[in-house]
């Protein structure tokens, strides 16, 4: 062993560090042997014995194609991995995988792959060797002081995150920005004052009825796969679960409703208050835990009142209201629409207060325990640092920033000032894998391996059911010899600052490999040894730990009342698809050829509008218009949907990439460019579902220009018994759900 | 199969399927999926175009109906008088039924397309002409043709190292369609004959019930009593057959189970239960 190390360093560096309660009991060595831990890093998909030609075998590893880590079981034949499925040891999505995880061989295998690292030579980026980069590296972040260095990622978990958090503290900065556009910030900024915890366990599956406000939990949400399996529980339990959901542009999740109701964008608080104000006041359910304020604020929503503002009927609201106190216990949800308003924290609030009230907390949302590593659970972002970053930029208080697994430059408004800033930063770093747009920003590129291909662990944000942590290991040899693993990368970076601790490590997976021998006896089971340990895990793909659950009280927080803009207008909601996401997938064919699951449109942008609000314009289906907010305009076609309200327009996030690759580049708009810069006062997240736009008409129909799938009859059936829908009364009858 | 042997054995074909077919069928797989499950997410649709080596046409040739999706989700707007559509989508995943008396079969001028022992349409790629009789026939839209030789756009090197190796890639002139992933029943099928064992249920997963995340679709083989597949069936009174048979299988009209186009006697392998919807 060069470095001496004690053992609360160790496990520092391990990712093994706890508030004590899991290290109780383990036996720990104060000093490892690293040298029987030396060995080189082997392939599974070498020739071995036990690998017959022609014969494909399935390998475990981590899904990150977005951040809700699904495990994966990859085919491999000769060497090549051909075909991903759900890791059916896995609870988050029980064996299981959404389109984004079945397209992810696609970015794997992508033509546009960055193969080399390069660096900005005056204009443009030329290649570099690895030495060079890494020099260039040291003497640069060694030559900026802590505070003026930062790392921008997307959500990110497991021992990456540990080494990034220790890279930060080696360089003697906090500052961490962690950007997701589809995000749940908010919510867990609620769940956190009210519950306790950031992730409570959703259980859709207990729920006898679930009312979602813009929740598109099965569609773009923190886990779609896990919400969708709860999904199916919930539609077959006995007595069939009952969805309702409101929204201003349906979603995904909205397709499969019972009742799909159209709200008008901004008013979602009011309903939730006029709902607590019947609960309470009508239905005289108790309103112990919440506080005077609230009280007098809830009892100011009269049914007629909400009913007028919100544009949805009396007769439903108090339907619905009704039907949740029959269906217990229900679970109310808030989605991005509600989210990301002027005032998100408060009309999130008035929605979660809903399940206080119905008595759900605790039934259909579970606590999710005390996670025993601190250091490995994920780092989840929002908009917030996405402002935070653009201000310190404009303010000139970046010398040197690392940007992995984000594309900032692509997601940031106009508004924020983003692009100009990126040009104060002295020394922008991307580790990236496509040539995205803040890729070809940077000053140094270095190439990532794609994750079929690197080493990993992650843990998982949303685990409704037991707490794992997820193995990620690469399934094949690297496609470019010039690529490198996210953890090495950051190791070469830890051994730059910190040479006698983590100078022993020779590559991430010798890193990892200490790092699982590591981990606590309570961890490890009854593993033989750490051979017997680390194989298992591989194996399954999955490590079961003691989530330490405990019984979840809720709190009422006192919130805003909500201020309704009575203006006459259109508000544009920028709508995150199953697929694009929020555009990181627009350079997979795939997702770009499948159809959008609503509008059925592909390989391009559109914008939604409910018919009789465009024939208000003179607009008609497949015209071309111009969407413009205060911040600029985007030009496109329309498609009349009536899964809109009146209020509303959308336009998909995914598109409009002025670089990407070739599946990507040149294709529709982005509509995050012409979003106001307005934030929720109490979280600082974006409100992004807030931007009034005026639509123009600019062009006419032309069929040509927007592609569809089967459209034809105005998307009738025209009598034709192709869905069958049958009243749930019947199915109660011969089925007795 | 001349245009002179159908005319002349049409009513044998049809009787023989009406009383079970031509074959000693080993196995006559099948599907039930229940459209209350199905969300529409395209989880099934991408897997298949991972599992099947389907090209990517991109946008002009997706206009001209050049899509290769061989399992698409079609997407239905019901309740049209109503300002809003209130109970959602319909979403329909559709695929090519397999069909007892297929009517792409009798039409193919090279008997590319036939009948298996499995109870299959399968299509013969060597020996297709591209007459694209067999699309033109069929009524649920499901069999696609290479108008082009898609390979040389779609897999950009080294895209084409995903390709999936138990299968072609078909050429400019072919018909192709959805095969109930022949390739998985061939590995499974060889796998139990190496055992010398019969085929478990739930053994055959082909690709899109396997990612499908609500599990709205059940594959098996309606020769095993005991498989799920022919469970649901049974439940929900829906017989092998065609229509005069099926009419009065179903003694209780209320169940959910039904075939579409069920009254153009073309006996589908796939079996839809019908979509729930609680009005409040």
């Amino acid at each position: 062993m060069s470095g001496k190390m004690n053992r609360r360093n160790f496990l520092k560096v391990m990712g093994w560090s706890s508030a004590g309660v899991a290290l109780t009991g383990c036996d720990m060595p104060t000093t490892i042997t690293l040298e029987e831990g030396k060995e080189d890093v082997v392939s599974y998909v070498m020739p071995e014995e036990y690998v017959i030609p022609g014969v494909g075998v399935w390998y475990a590893s981590t899904c990150t194609q977005c951040a809700a880590g699904c495990g994966i079981h990859g085919r491999v034949r000769e060497g090549r991995v051909l075909k991903l499925e759900g890791n059916p040891d896995t609870a988050v999505n029980n064996g299981k995988l959404c389109m984004m995880g079945q397209a992810g061989v696609q970015g794997h295998y992508n033509p546009d792959r960055i193969t080399a690292p390069m660096v900005r030579n005056g204009g443009s980026l030329t290649p570099i060797s690895w030495h060079k980069a890494l020099a260039m590296l040291e003497e640069k972040l060694g030559a900026t002081s802590g505070d003026r260095f930062a790392w921008f990622t997307g959500t990110i978990s497991g021992h990456q995150s540990v080494l990034l958090a220790n890279h930060l503290d080696a360089m003697g900065s906090t500052n961490h920005y962690v950007h997701e556009v589809v995000n749940n910030a908010v919510s867990r900024a609620v769940n956190q004052d009210m519950l306790g915890e950031a992730n409570p366990r959703l259980r859709l599956d207990k729920a006898k009825m679930i009312v979602s406000f813009g929740a598109d939990f099965m569609g773009a949400s923190q886990s779609p796969v896990q919400y969708a399996g709860q999904y199916a529980k919930f539609r077959t339990n006995k007595a069939r679960g009952l969805l309702v959901q409101i929204e201003p542009k349906m979603s995904l999740t909205g397709g499969s409703a019972d009742l799909w109701l159209a709200i008008k964008p901004g008013t979602e608080a009011v309903l939730a208050l006029g709902m607590a104000n019947l609960l309470l006041n009508k239905i005289k359910v108790s309103d112990a835990g919440i506080p005077a304020d609230v009280r007098t604020l809830i009892n100011s929503y009269d049914i007629t009142k909400v009913a007028q503002t919100t544009g949805v009927a009396g007769h439903r609201i108090q339907r619905v209201t009704q039907l949740l106190t029959e269906r217990s216990p229900s679970l109310v949800l808030a989605g991005a629409s509600v989210e990301g308003q002027a005032q998100g924290y408060a009309a999130t609030a008035a929605i979660m207060m809903l399940n206080h009230i119905l008595g759900n907390v605790g039934k259909t949302i579970e606590s999710a325990g005390e996670f025993p590593f601190p250091q490995l659970m994920a780092r989840q972002g929002g908009t917030a640092d996405l402002v935070a970053f653009a201000e310190a930029a404009k303010a000139k208080k970046l010398e040197a920033v690392i940007f992995h697994g984000s594309n900032p430059v692509y997601t940031a408004p106009k508004s924020l000032g983003l692009t100009e800033a990126m040009s104060n930063i002295g020394f922008k770093v991307a580790i990236s894998q496509f040539p995205d747009e803040t890729t070809m920003a940077a000053d140094l590129v270095l190439p990532v391996d794609s994750y079929l291909e690197d080493w990993g662990t992650q843990v998982p944000a949303d685990q409704s059911e037991g707490t794992a942590i997820h193995v990620q290991q690469p399934l094949m040899e690297k496609l470019n010899a010039e690529t490198k693993g996210l953890g090495d990368i950051l190791l070469s970076l830890l051994k730059q600052r910190k040479k006698d601790e983590y100078g022993q490590f020779e590559d991430y997976y010798a890193y990892l490999r200490h790092a699982f021998a590591a981990m606590p006896t309570s961890v490890k089971g009854d593993a033989k040894n750490d051979e017997a340990f680390w194989n298992a895990a591989l194996q399954t793909g999955v490590i079961k730990v003691n989530g330490n659950a405990k019984d979840l009280q809720s709190t009422v927080v006192s919130f805003a009342a909500p201020v309704v803009d009575d203006s006459t207008g259109l508000t544009l909601v920028p709508s995150p698809r199953l697929g694009l996401f929020d555009g990181r997938h627009a350079n997979l064919p795939w997702l770009q050829e499948a159809p959008d699951q609503i509008s059925k449109v592909v390989w391009d942008s559109w914008v939604e509008m409910h018919p009789a609000t465009a024939a208000k314009m003179g607009i008609g289906n497949l015209d071309l218009v111009k969407v413009s907010s205060a911040q600029g305009s985007v030009t496109l076609r329309v498609v009349l949907l009536k899964g809109m309200h009146a209020d509303a327009v959308a336009i998909p996030l995914g598109q409009g990439h002025e670089a990407y690759g070739r599946y990507a580049k040149g294709l529709g708009v982005n509509p995050l460019q012409i979003l106001d810069a307005t934030t929720d006062s109490k979280t600082g997240e974006l409100a992004m579902y807030s931007t009034r736009v005026t639509v123009k008409r600019v062009g006419p129909a032309d069929s040509l220009s927007l592609v569809r799938m089967g459209t034809g009859a105005g998307d009738s059936q025209v009598g034709r018994k192709l869905v069958g829908t049958v009243p749930v009364e019947q199915v109660r009858r011969t089925e007795g759900t | 199969m001349s245009l002179d042997n159908i005319l002349n054995h049409w009513s044998d074909y049809r009787k023989g399927s009406e009383e079970g077919g031509h074959h000693d069928y080993e196995h006559r797989w099948a599907m039930a999926i229940n459209l209350d499950l199905c969300i529409g997410c395209n989880a099934c649709s991408t897997a298949c175009y991972a599992e099947n080596n389907l090209a990517v046409v991109g946008k002009e040739r997706f206009e001209k109906g050049q899509a290769m999706h061989w399992m698409r989700i079609e997407r239905y707007w019901d309740q049209q008088e109503l300002e809003h559509p209130e109970q959602g989508a319909s979403f329909l995943p559709m695929m090519c039924q397999q069909c007892g008396a297929a009517t792409c079969e009798p039409v193919c001028p090279v008997a590319a397309t036939y009948h298996t022992p499995d109870g299959l349409n399968a299509q013969v790629y060597n020996r297709c002409i591209g007459s694209r009789y067999c699309s033109n026939n069929c009524p649920f839209r499901v069999r696609y043709f290479n108008f082009y030789s898609y390979y040389e756009s779609a897999w950009p090197e080294p895209m084409e190292q995903q390709l999936n190796p138990d299968i072609s890639v078909r050429d400019k002139g072919v018909m192709e369609k959805c095969t109930f992933c022949v390739q998985r029943i061939r590995t499974v099928k060889d796998k139990a004959f190496m055992e010398d064992r019969p085929v478990q249920d739930g053994e055959v997963v082909p690709a899109c019930a396997q990612a499908c995340p609500t599990s709205a679709i059940v594959f098996g083989d309606t020769m095993d009593e005991g498989s799920m597949v022919s469970k649901l069936w049974k439940k929900h009174q829906v017989e092998r057959g065609v229509y005069q048979k099926t009419r009065h299988a179903k003694k209780n009209a209320d169940l959910r189970g039904y075939r579409i186009f069920e009254d153009l006697n073309v006996d589908p392998s796939v079996m839809y239960l019908e979509r729930v919807r609680e009005d409040i």
